[in-house]
């Protein structure tokens, strides 16, 4: 019997357990799969197999996975000896590895990869590496995004994989394909598991409440994150949303940034973070926002000293003086070059026409066009025209509420008349109101559960069982040493009695 | 669902369809990473190597899917990923980008010339067509909520309709208002809009909202 029979035949028994309800059967079977896998394919005289094109045709990625995986692996590892490079031309875009990873990626069996986390995370760096190396990192951003959901639909854990997508997205400028994830609630962060989690004990094949039981470093299915990946994996997913020109959530991502827990000394991420977050605050609120309230101290201090020229900007801004305003755009513009801002400074001078027309509506009811031009720097008091084409599209695209009125003789004696509710009717602000509702509602319903499964990952985690072990007296003297003023078993004896007279 | 092969054919049957542009969109989205093989002279076989008429018929293909779901952003974002070589080149794409300019910059007037004016090609005319129609649509809307009172040649303008025959007080133009129901004050020569309320598909919102508001009860 060849080594492709041998391998058909133990893929094919596996397969048929798929369905056994004692998942502890299945567990089993598949770890002892791997381990003949792992003994069959570390043997030298594999050449012929690594190289037969058609091997993989014998198997199904969405039934072997991962005999599958396993084997594109071997044929990789081939193809980078046989040709000297970590990126052999077969492994790039639309080669034959390409397409065949392609497909594993697309079809492969979620519950059989979290047992070959590190060669399912190896492959998706090597389809994005090769997919940059090309450089077409685009091809890559589908596929990975794909590849994740169909690991974990949740998405809330955030692994290693989070960060090369959302680097991808902005590298390729495919935005909205990274957003299906980034919408995801990231509910946990792969911790370092202790005693309690060892892989080996745990059955990965199970349903688990929370992904976090196979999303970790200890199953390879995530690489070890350090607290740099955090911050860059929140600054990218902003960056998308400030291309797309969602605000809201802009915000919500770089305020992650900054408020990140820090001890020492204040990363260049945070302050790249804050910087576009004072952008983003003038442009969908028209003011300075201060960072989060849960912002350590020192991290304000530090980084609103390094993001000086940003907090004057936004500072002339609030001032609503468009002189001083053009003067700081013009002291900054190294600082907005070598910081990439150049784009959303520009944004910002443009929504000062709509800050200073709504600092108008605190005063006025109604006035002119022409009133208003000279009041506003719409136009520079020039042309009632422009200012009024200014104020009509500022009213189209909802960024104002407000009504214009023509009258029949020429232009500058049209009124603009603020209002103050809404143009939609009722029914209309229901239904929105009834769609927001069930969007927090869902996010709810997720946060709960995985609020619940934060506590159990917490109540049993080393830390805390120390921790509770130093504040228990009587634990501390079973253990020892643990607290020597309490060692006594006199003393316990004591307590005790204390609590036998109240019986 | 299995696509059939990116091709000339089956793009041009896209745009001469009428499925919803969120489908449109999704369909096409599947075919952009066939595009950026073609674009690199490695596409299928069925698509052959590199493609210049395919590639810009797809990305102007695209283009009018994000009008059409009114990704403005994304599209701009499209532009950006579109091929150096054919971004430059091609008269299709040039045209999406003097579109694009329009349509960033609200100029109404010159998003009806891009799209009446411009030559597109034969196989996308429908999907020009199919815009020129929704943009009206938007700004007839727009234009509702946003003035109380205005001048014909101005909504005229704001439509695309002819803005000279509007100064003359054209009935055929006056009537294309008023057939939505708008009011005309033949005396002082404005138009009164009727705010225009797009009905939601949703019918019973009220009790959308206690299912809501029950389901956050339920977690207490």
């Amino acid at each position: 019997m060849s080594i492709t029979d041998d391998l058909m035949v133990a893929s094919a028994s596996l397969c048929k357990t798929t369905g056994l309800p004692n998942n502890k059967d299945y567990n089993h079977q598949i770890r002892n799969h791997i381990t003949a896998l792992r003994n069959l394919l570390s043997n030298k005289d594999l050449d012929s197999v690594a190289r037969d094109d058609t091997l993989l045709n014998n198997f199904d990625p969405s039934q072997d996975s991962i005999t599958y995986l396993f084997l594109l692996h071997l044929q990789i590892r081939a193809h980078r000896e046989a040709s000297g490079h970590d990126l052999p031309t077969d492994l790039l875009p639309s080669g034959k590895l390409w397409l065949k990873s392609e497909y594993f990626l697309r079809k492969f069996d979620p519950i059989q990869v979290r047992y070959a986390g590190h060669e399912w995370r190896q492959l998706v760096e090597l389809v994005v590496q090769a997919a940059q190396a090309s450089p077409r990192p685009f091809l890559a951003v589908a596929l990975v995004r794909d590849a994740m959901l169909r690991l974990d639909p949740s998405c809330a854990v955030l692994t290693s994989t989070h960060l090369l997508l959302t680097h991808l997205s902005l590298c390729s400028k495919a935005y909205t394909c990274a957003l299906p994830v980034l919408e995801r609630q990231i509910s946990h962060v792969p911790i370092s598991t202790g005693r309690h989690f060892s892989p080996s004990l745990q059955i990965l094949c199970a349903e688990h409440e929370s992904s976090l039981n196979f999303l970790n470093e200890a199953t390879g299915l995530s690489s070890k994150l350090l607290d740099r990946d955090y911050l860059r994996y929140f600054l990218y997913g902003g960056m998308i949303y400030l291309a797309l020109k969602r605000w809201e959530k802009a915000s919500h991502f770089f305020g992650t940034v900054i408020s990140m827990p820090t001890v020492g000394s204040v990363s260049m991420i945070m302050v790249e973070a804050y910087k576009k977050w004072i952008m983003v605050g003038l442009l969908e609120k028209g003011k300075l926002c201060p960072p989060p309230n849960i912002t350590a101290p020192h991290v304000v201090k530090s980084i609103q000293s390094i993001a000086k020229p940003y907090f004057n900007l936004a500072q002339a801004f609030e001032s609503g003086d468009k002189n001083r305003l053009e003067a700081e755009v013009d002291a900054g513009q190294d600082v907005w070059r070598v910081d990439n801002n150049i784009g959303l400074v520009s944004q910002v001078l443009d929504e000062f026409a709509r800050h200073s027309l709504m600092k108008t509506k605190k005063v006025f009811a109604a006035l002119t066009v022409g009133e208003l031009s000279a009041q506003t720097s719409l136009s520079n008091g020039k042309d009632d025209g422009i200012t009024e084409s200014k104020i009509s599209s500022l009213i189209m695209s909802g960024a104002i509420d407000a009504t214009l009125v023509h009258s029949q003789v020429c232009s500058n004696d049209s009124i603009l008349r603020f209002t103050t509710a809404s143009s939609t009717s009722p029914q209309c602000h229901e239904i929105e109101m009834q769609a927001q509702l069930q969007i927090q509602g869902r996010l709810l319903e997720s946060l709960f559960g995985n609020m619940e499964e934060g506590n159990l990952r917490l109540g049993l985690s080393d830390e805390f069982i120390d921790n509770s072990i130093r504040g228990q007296p009587w634990a501390g003297a079973g253990a020892g040493e643990i607290n020597p003023s309490l060692s006594g078993t006199a003393d316990l004896e004591v307590e005790e009695d204390i609590m036998g007279d109240l019986a | 669902m299995e696509l059939p092969p990116l091709s000339i054919e089956q793009l041009s049957k896209l745009a001469a369809s009428n499925v919803f542009p969120s489908q449109l969109y999704g369909i096409l989205s599947e075919y952009e990473t066939d595009a950026r093989l073609v674009a690199a002279g490695s596409g299928s076989p069925e698509t052959g190597s590199a493609d210049p008429e395919l590639l810009s018929l797809f990305y102007a293909t695209f283009f009018f899917a994000h009008l059409l779901t009114k990704q403005i952003p994304e599209a701009r974002a499209l532009t950006e990923r579109m091929p150096a070589s054919i971004r430059h080149q091609d008269p299709s794409l040039q045209n999406c980008l003097t579109l694009l300019r329009a349509i960033w910059q609200t100029e109404h007037a010159q998003v009806y010339q891009a799209l009446r004016n411009l030559p597109w090609p034969e196989s996308l005319q429908p999907l020009v067509r199919r815009y020129e129609c929704f943009f009206q649509d938007q700004t007839l809307i727009a234009v509702s909520t946003s003035y109380e009172a205005i001048r014909l040649p101005t909504a005229a303008m704001y439509l695309g309709l002819d803005t000279a025959a509007a100064e003359q007080a054209d009935p055929t133009i006056v009537q294309k208002f008023t057939d939505c129901g708008w009011k005309w004050d033949s005396e002082t020569k404005l138009l009164h809009p009727v705010p225009i309320i797009v009905p939601s598909v949703e019918s019973q919102p009220s009790n959308g909202i206690r299912d809501a508001m029950a389901m956050l009860g339920n977690r207490g």
